[in-house]
């Protein structure tokens, strides 16, 4: 103590106040510029691509048949058809199992859960795939069970086939949202002598209904940007997306491809920004006061026809997930029953070994730079920049707001040529014939960008969640802002950095898009090796596929919890609790 | 009090005078969760007469806002009886029952305005516009809400939204009201402001209403009766003056305002008063039925205003020494170091300069009539 006191009190003085540096930290800009490139060459090079193509003097006249052919502006109408129903079909759904999950008494909700989440792990192909095998004109249920040739190609079949594949984002919303509604309110009405069903009517649905909004459009997004379902499960029915993939890979136009990319821009940046604008309004849904009461649970006769409803959904997902997995094993399923390894074999030891084997390299090369870009530019947006905050926000998002198959499109225009500054060559073909690496390097660079927005945006979340004092208590105490960020950020946003991995791994492994028309002779990738055995027919093999995919990506969440920790429970437990009460 | 019929199978009844009989028998709640079973309401007995303001009143986790919620239907009870003008409501879900409960968050639906969330109810009753309108007209008088009815409830600030909260159990005209501690989100001055206003509209409507708060003073100020509770049980049901008077056990003396415990043990018993030695004298001071001669764990529960402190001038020692003097603007707390203990004097309305210093030798008198012999639980 007399030591401390004694310490002349002045010399603290200079360190304290220090030279003033209105500079920011050296980290802090290498990892602003190392975003910014990223960005660039990911994807505001590859959309700037598509763009100058797409209003190149010899795109132009393009416009004027696209919009005065009878054939063209069907492909935009059924595109938008096609959006507008997986958005309803999608949504109603979501909240279908939401409501069930946070409101009826009745037995098996976990499993429920279990079950309406399983369409974010596994690729679309196997869905469409299964639902050919299950539902179509020769299918084992439609055909096999009820007698029916039902022709599924076409409209019906992709609402059908998107709307239970991408659901799960509007469950997960529309499930976080029903419990956050306070209790109270549901109470207060019920006291005023509202029945369950003027409560849903008057109070709940009332209240949800713009957040009914976001997944809508979020949906909608997904659903027109989707190439490999129209491209399995299409037929006639001709959407925007495939007509531009059909355009590069079977015309080779790419005038006409950036020109259709372009057209489908449209809708899906707008939805898109649309979606985030409206989730980014300040409403303001609670009043004063904290949230009291607990939640009635629906305990009347009216929970079983809702719950049949939703078991019935479920009993269609888990028929197609079977099916993937029982139709990987037989010889071809519901005609020839026996049980055979040899899909596997082929999958595992023999000619797909090369594709799983370069898909899992690439997509765990990608994975963590992927997860570490989405924090870091989640971090600078949310505390270091300020007025360009939003422009590398945008940037990141591009990612997903741009539909896989323009991306796909701008690299190829961008990257397919040998670039040259004179004689000299300053950037070598990344993507085609004679690329570097076979064409991994654009592979990666894709998955990283089109992975990158998932994990930005939770850790977004997470950071506006978190108080700047932390952070500032720790640079207050002389660390520097990225000695700030490993210590005290990162821990504090480790279930944000567990989500970002985890849904960059998964999105990786099975996107389809993009990759497509990035797949040289050298890089087999499995998608699209699924892609070309399901358009073939080979259905055994599209299966083995599917089913390898599928348990590569949930060992690598197990794994990446492992190396992470499973601090993500935390939260949930405290919620969960206070809904059991 | 006569009972009058009830319609119970009819979502509104119009109070009619002198119904609104409530009565509680044995009501208790057991909860089961994973580390066991928790008795949250145990045996709780309570007649509360129609149109009777009473207030639950106690620590968090003691049962009181559980009562009140198996009282709405929010919970079912695991053993006991309701009834309400004496036909058991035990089988009725909330929205059958008519009561109307302003809930701690107010609970105004924030996608109505004003006027819809007061609306509500009469429009599930099916009422006609006119009625309606008529209905709202006297809310948003009463309430002071003219001129509010489009604003959106985070339009409001708290008080605003208590009233409209309020005025919107009011116009559905239940036969109780129930309140679950409404004004815990209010500052200092809008509580005190809200007190009034509840208390007016009450007994200008009437109605029977139970008010759950573990604020004591606000107990105080507006209870026809107050009902302690503590660990899930009904510690004692009386008046305020008499619950601050005459306590039936330290927990609720030290619950309800502030209390200094002296150990006496009592040398005769006569009936409900007994003689005791406490601080060097000889007094006659009223006892509590469970206080039997020469029992131990018998106090002398003397509230801090009753006493009285004299300086020992004369240079002699009394039987306490002050230790610590606190200035509270009206009042002045003195700590009082004496033969039993520390103790807690109040002096009221004294001028501040002439405020007994620390170390001040002095006499400690007590009155008898105001003191109060309690066994220790």
């Amino acid at each position: 103590m007399t030591v401390l006191l004694s310490e002349p009190a002045p010399a603290a003085g200079p360190t304290a106040a220090g030279p003033r540096r209105p500079r920011r930290d050296l980290g802090v800009q290498a990892l602003i510029i190392a975003s910014i490139v990223l960005v660039t060459i990911g994807a505001v090079v590859p959309l700037v691509a598509v763009l100058a193509t797409a209003f190149g003097s010899d795109a132009l006249p393009r416009y004027a048949e696209f919009f005065t052919s009878s054939v063209d502006l069907t492909i935009l109408r059924n595109t938008l058809v096609l959006g507008f129903l997986v958005g309803v079909c999608g949504t109603a759904l979501g909240f279908l199992f939401a409501f069930v999950q946070a409101r009826l008494d009745v037995p098996g909700k976990k499993i429920l859960h279990v079950i309406a989440l399983m369409p974010i792990v596994s690729p679309p192909f196997a869905v469409a795939t299964a639902t050919v095998v299950l539902y179509g004109r020769r299918g084992v249920i439609s055909n096999g069970l009820f007698g029916i040739e039902y022709d599924i190609y076409g409209l019906d079949g992709l609402v059908f086939v998107l709307s239970l594949s991408l659901f799960p984002v509007a469950y997960l919303g529309l499930l976080g949202m029903l419990r956050g509604l306070d209790p109270a309110l549901e109470e207060a009405a019920m006291n005023m002598g509202a029945t369950r069903w003027q409560i849903l009517r008057t109070v709940i649905l009332p209240l949800l209904a713009p957040g009914l909004v976001a997944p809508f459009l979020l949906l909608f997004v997904e659903a027109i940007a989707d190439l490999a379902n129209p491209l399995v499960l299409g037929g006639d029915y001709t959407v925007l997306a495939s007509r531009a993939y059909l355009a590069v890979t079977g015309e080779y136009d790419t005038t006409s491809a950036a020109v259709y990319c372009v057209i489908l821009l449209v809708p899906s940046l707008a939805m898109y920004f649309g979606q985030r604008w409206w989730l980014n309004r300040k409403v303001r849904t609670t009043i004063t006061g904290r949230p009291s009461g607990s939640v009635h649970l629906v305990t009347g006769w009216a929970r079983w026809p809702i719950y049949g409803l939703a078991l019935l959904a479920a009993a269609v997902i888990v028929s197609l997930y079977g099916t993937v997995i029982v139709g990987a094993v037989t010889r071809v399923f519901g005609v020839d029953n026996t049980f055979t390894l040899d899909y596997l074999k082929e999958v595992v030891l023999g000619v797909g070994s090369e594709a799983v084997l370069d898909t899992l390299t690439f997509a765990a090369i990608a994975t963590p730079v992927a997860a570490f870009f989405g924090l870091v530019v989640a971090w600078l947006v949310v505390r270091h920049l300020h007025r360009t905050a939003w422009l590398l926000d945008l940037g990141g998002t591009l990612g997903v707001a741009v539909p896989g198959t323009v991306l796909g499109i701008g690299f190829v225009l961008a990257y397919r040529p040998d670039r040259y500054i004179g004689d000299f060559q300053v950037f070598p073909s990344l993507v085609g014939g004679g690329a570097i690496a076979g064409g991994a390097f654009a592979i990666v660079l894709a998955y990283v960008v089109r992975s990158v927005p998932a994990g930005q945006r939770t850790a977004v979340g997470a950071l506006t969640q978190l108080h700047p004092y932390i952070e500032q208590a720790s640079t207050d105490l002389g660390a520097s802002p990225l000695r700030t960020f490993r210590w005290v950020t990162l821990p504090l946003i480790r279930p944000a950095l567990l989500t970002g991995l985890s849904y960059s791994f998964a999105r990786s492994m099975t996107s389809v898009s993009t990759i497509v028309l990035l797949v040289t002779p050298e890089t087999k990738i499995i998608t699209s090796q699924v892609l070309s055995a399901a358009s073939t027919g080979r259905y055994g093999v599209a299966f083995a596929y599917c089913t390898v995919l599928t348990a590569l990506v949930l060992v690598a969440f197990a794994l990446i919890r492992l190396v992470v920790g499973a601090g993500v429970s935390l939260q949930r437990t405290v919620t969960s609790e206070r809904q059991k009460r | 009090m006569t009972a009058a019929p009830v319609a119970t199978d009819s979502v509104v009844a119009r109070p009619e005078a002198g119904t609104g009989r409530l009565q509680l028998e044995a009501l208790t709640k057991r909860f089961t969760g994973r580390s066991g079973t928790v008795t949250a309401v145990d045996q709780v007995t309570l007649d509360v007469r129609a149109g009777e303001f009473i207030t639950l009143l106690g620590p968090s986790g003691c049962g009181k806002t559980t009562t009140l919620r198996m009282v709405a239907g929010f919970e079912d009870a695991s053993t006991g009886h309701i009834r309400l003008d004496d036909a058991v409501i035990d089988h009725l879900p909330p929205q059958r029952r008519p009561m109307a409960m302003v809930f701690q968050s107010y609970a105004l639906f924030p996608h109505m305005t004003v006027a819809q969330n007061i609306a509500y109810g009469l429009r599930l009753q099916r009422r006609t516009r006119e009625e309606i309108a008529t209905s709202m007209r006297m809310a948003l008088t009463s309430m002071n809400l003219v001129g509010m009815e489009d604003r959106s409830p985070h339009e409001l600030s708290g008080g605003q939204q208590q009233r409209v909260a309020l005025a919107r159990a009011l116009v559905v005209q239940p036969k109780v009201l129930l309140f679950d501690e409404p004004l815990s989100n209010l500052d200092a001055k809008l509580r005190d402001a809200m007190r009034a206003e509840i208390r007016r509209i009450q007994k200008m409507f009437g109605i029977t209403s139970i008010y759950v708060t573990h604020d004591q003073d606000e107990a105080m100020s507006m209870s026809d009766r107050i009902v302690v509770m503590n660990k899930a049980r009904v510690e004692q049901v009386a008046t305020p003056g008499e619950i601050y008077a005459r306590p039936s056990s330290v927990f609720v003396a030290d619950f309800i305002g502030r209390a200094n415990f002296l150990e006496a043990v009592p040398e005769r018993i006569d009936g409900t008063s007994a003689v005791v030695t406490v601080l060097g004298r000889q007094l006659t001071v009223a006892a509590h039925p469970t206080v039997a001669a020469g029992g131990v764990g018998t106090y002398l529960m003397v509230r801090p205003e009753t006493m009285r402190l004299t300086p020992v001038t004369d240079g002699g020692t009394g039987i306490g020494v002050v230790l610590r003097s606190t200035f509270h603007g009206p009042s002045i707390d003195y700590e009082v170091e004496t033969t039993a203990g520390t103790v807690t004097v109040t002096e009221v309305g004294k001028d501040p300069r002439e405020a007994l210093g620390e170390g001040t030798n002095v006499d400690v008198t007590i009155d008898p009539e105001r003191a109060y012999l309690l066994t220790q639980d």
